[in-house]
């Protein structure tokens, strides 16, 4: 049997099982309801299984360290605290690790920082319990003529001296069969990856060389290790920490760890340790955890059937066109003339009937075709859509670590999982998700004690919502936290002559485009998790970029939100054409309001802006020639589309209205350094090419 | 500013001696000694100095428990821990009590400034 074709299948299956030991970790943590523990053992035992099936060690092993430890939580034998957890939670990262590996052909042995947790497994396990149960039969192994251990589980989990002696049967698995046969899946799918790390983690490995003539390595040692663990996650240590007070401890050691500081940062807090002699950091070798964007999506057998149905139905209103226009033919005129040089009058008030039911039917057949290519389009469109879970369901655990690294508390909600959004969108969006995530633990949301004092409950509350709105896809991530300091931004921006001297505050709006301008930052100091202050340029960019918009709204002391309005889909657009000195503009409809003419006596010039009265209200009037560069040499008319950009009304001035319809949006590359005032290009019907405006980069 | 301000702490004259010197001699007040545990811990408190030498081995309250104590107290507090040879398993104990590092007798000069300097640093 080839098992490589069901490799990928091992992954996505493994996937979901460690997306619901994750879910089932934090829920642990949170209330201790032993009904977890179920849960956890269970997909761990799965793990288990279909490893063993594939002939993939490392992770079979793997899986059945934490399913022993796992097996000593549920009969008792240990109890759950917080250093179970944390292992329990370091444990999933190495099984997600070596998934990942093995599938990729690269973990045949298990590697040393997986040995290490193999072994703080074990010895977290209570051994005259674990002795009392075997989870690894031995009659194959027995067969294959391999000594097969007498306590079971404990002594195979230990395999430091020779990782690749232990032999394992292969089980036949109960649990194993259905998930390898993909003849009956009910959906038809390989999904997308849902166990991710946190963005700017990255993994080191560090290795640490101590002074030949240090005193006390293994104290030194420790305070090393003491320092590194301020800087992030420690995976594990190498050779093993007890083994750092023995006197054969020569001061060479190696620690993994998980962290979102550089490496001048981690060189620099090992050396203080003192009694360094070298430090080296770098990439762990064996594979980076990485993000990766597989290009699938799952879609519901239900919506292939539509659509096949939908082309079904095409196919046959295709034929009937051919026929249709083939009987046009045939009624051509000239038959109808060569008829009528026959002096039959009967023969071609036939032919002149015939060409008129024939013009009635193209009529009717053509209709039809634009309706099911409309239908279609939907449909497909429709398939390209994911729901926003999938990718906040990777946000739990990075705010718990985030939260926990900075020692703050706080309760983490998701609302709107069930909203859908374009895949690519949904891809893109993550990066600027978990920007804004950081930036509200690290400076949003304020230490439990400062909370305190300011007669907020200690925990804090960080929301991630999605709703619908129009159409767009609205985010918010929003925190009861102490709010942006207005002032103090106000203050840099007019020290960095970003803003006038007589400027006495900022609205939110001007608040964000400060922060929005890259490089800008007020954080006193730079903290280790979200690196430079703030990071805002980067989501606005991006943001952008999909040709959305973001929003803040900020009250000192009681927190502030941020809003991405994102489009549903990025592949079609509803769109105004306008004509601006000859050529057609799209703008897209999201931000239109209204399109209408203006009163030119009503045109005013306030502090250098111009404006007009529409509808009673004041609105700032731009014109478009002038603002793409073209010539002012004709008159320009009054035509105005009226739009909405972050918040704020604006008149473009237009030449002609010329109509709405719908435009597939093709990327558009502006030339380097020039501004990007569009967000796309289009075909146009005629076939004449179009840009598609962004509107919030106009003002 | 003025000088950095020292407390020692060592239930053996001759140490208490040879510390201060060093360390006067780099240019640092020695505001006190104490020669018990329990001393250590009085002083700390009354005199809040920038830097605290500690013996691991001393009567009447041990080393590590004053320095468990201090940190309690003031979680800043910066503890050289001093030992002799072979007493690794306490200082690691010392260094998991909140000292923010040690030196090993014999005293270099050279070390124990650059520990000193550490451990200034540190907070």
């Amino acid at each position: 049997m080839d098992l490589a074709r069901y490799a990928e299948l091992f992954r996505t299956e493994s996937r979901e099982h460690l997306a619901e030991i994750e879910t089932a970790l934090l829920a642990l943590e949170r209330d201790g309801d032993p009904a977890h523990i179920a849960v956890l053992f269970r997909s761990t035992h799965t793990i288990k299984g279909m490893a063993a099936s594939m002939g993939y060690r490392a992770v079979e092993h793997l899986s059945h360290g934490l399913e022993t430890l796992l097996d000593a939580l549920r009969s008792g034998a240990r109890t759950v605290d917080a250093d179970v957890i944390a292992l329990l939670f370091d444990g999933t990262d190495a099984l997600a690790q070596s998934v990942n590996d093995a599938v990729e052909g690269r973990g045949h042995v298990p590697s040393s920082p997986g040995l290490a947790l193999l072994e703080r497994l074990s010895s977290a396990v209570d051994t005259t319990a674990a002795t009392a149960r075997s989870s690894l039969p031995d009659p194959t192994a027995a067969r294959h003529g391999t000594a097969s251990p007498p306590n079971g589980p404990q002594t195979a989990a230990t395999p430091v001296a020779t990782p690749v002696a232990v032999q394992v049967a292969t089980l036949p698995d109960p649990m194993l069969a259905p998930a390898l046969l993909p003849q009956d899946l009910g959906s038809l799918e390989l999904s997308d990856s849902m166990v991710a790390a946190p963005a700017a983690m990255a993994e080191r490995l560090i290795e640490i060389r101590l002074s030949p003539d240090a005193a006390l390595k293994g104290v030194r040692a420790l305070m090393v290790l003491g320092r590194l663990e301020a800087l992030g996650t420690v995976r594990s240590m190498n050779p093993a920490q007890h083994t750092w007070n023995d006197d054969s401890f020569d001061g060479t050691f190696t620690i993994a760890l998980g962290t979102s500081s550089d490496d001048a940062i981690i060189e620099a807090a090992v050396r203080a340790a003192g009694d360094v002699a070298r430090v080296t950091v770098r990439q762990p070798a064996a594979g980076q955890r990485e993000r990766e964007t597989l290009r699938h999506v799952r879609i519901d057998l239900r919506r292939l059937d539509t659509l096949l149905d939908l082309v079904g139905e095409l196919v046959i209103t295709r034929d009937r066109l051919v026929r249709t226009t083939d009987t046009l033919s045939d009624c051509s005129v000239d038959r109808a003339a060569g008829a009528r040089r026959e002096t039959d009058s009967a023969v071609t008030a036939r032919a002149l009937a015939d060409r008129a039911q024939a013009e009635r039917v193209l009529g009717t057949v053509v209709h039809d075709t634009a309706r099911l290519i409309s239908a279609l389009q939907e449909e497909v469109l429709r398939t390209r859509m994911v729901p926003v879970g999938q990718v906040f369901d990777r946000f739990p655990r990075l705010v718990r670590d985030v939260a926990r690294d900075l020692g703050k508390d706080l309760m983490f909600v998701t609302e709107g999982r069930d909203i859908e959004l374009d895949r690519s969108l949904l891809d893109a969006i993550g990066d600027p998700i978990v920007h804004l995530l950081r930036n509200a633990i690290d400076h949003g949301i304020e230490l439990p004690d400062a909370r305190r004092r300011a007669g907020k409950p200690p925990k804090g509350r960080l929301i991630l919502r999605a709703t619908r709105d129009r159409a767009a896809v609205v985010v918010q991530v929003e925190d009861d936290g102490g709010g942006i300091d207005r002032d103090a931004v106000l203050a840099r921006a007019q020290a960095q002559g970003l803003v006038d001297a007589d400027v006495t505050s900022l609205s939110d709006d001007g608040l964000l485009r400060i922060l929005a301008r890259s490089g800008f930052s007020t954080a006193a100091s730079v903290t280790s998790v979200s690196g430079r202050g703030v990071g805002i340029d980067v989501v606005a960019n991006r943001v952008r970029a999909l040709g959305g918009a973001l929003e803040l709204a900020t009250v000192t002391g009681r927190g502030s939100m941020f809003t991405l309005r994102l489009p549903v889909t990025l592949a079609i657009v509803r769109a105004l054409l306008v004509n601006i000195g000859g050529e057609t503009y799209a703008l897209p409809a999201s931000h239109v309001i209204e399109a209408l003419e203006y009163d030119p006596a009503t045109l005013l010039t306030l502090r250098g802006q111009e404006t007009v009265t529409l509808r009673d209200d004041v609105i700032p009037l731009l014109r478009m020639r002038s603002r793409f560069g073209l010539a002012q040499d004709c008159d320009e008319g009054t035509h105005v589309v009226m739009v909405e950009a972050a918040g704020r009304h604006t008149a473009l001035q237009v030449d002609a209205l010329i109509g709405q319809q719908d435009v597939v949006v093709k990327p558009y590359d502006a030339v380097y350094g020039a501004e990007t005032l569009f967000a796309g290009a289009t075909i146009l019907g005629d076939g004449t090419p179009a840009l598609i405006v962004d509107v919030g980069s106009l003002t | 500013m003025g000088s950095r301000t020292v407390l020692i702490c060592d239930d053996a004259i001759f140490m208490r001696t040879m510390v201060g010197d060093i360390l006067q001699a780099a240019g640092f007040e020695i505001i006190g000694e104490a020669e018990t545990g329990v001393q250590a811990v009085e002083r700390y408190l009354q005199l809040r100095p920038d830097l605290v030498t500690m013996d691991i081995v001393m009567p009447d309250m041990g080393g590590i428990d004053a320095v468990r104590e201090i940190t309690k107290q003031d979680p800043a507090a910066r503890i050289l821990m001093c030992s002799a040879m072979g007493q690794q398993a306490l200082v690691v104990e010392a260094i998991q009590a909140g000292a923010k590092d040690f030196v090993v007798k014999p005293f270099q000069p050279s070390r124990v400034l650059e520990a000193v300097n550490r451990v200034l640093a540190a907070a």
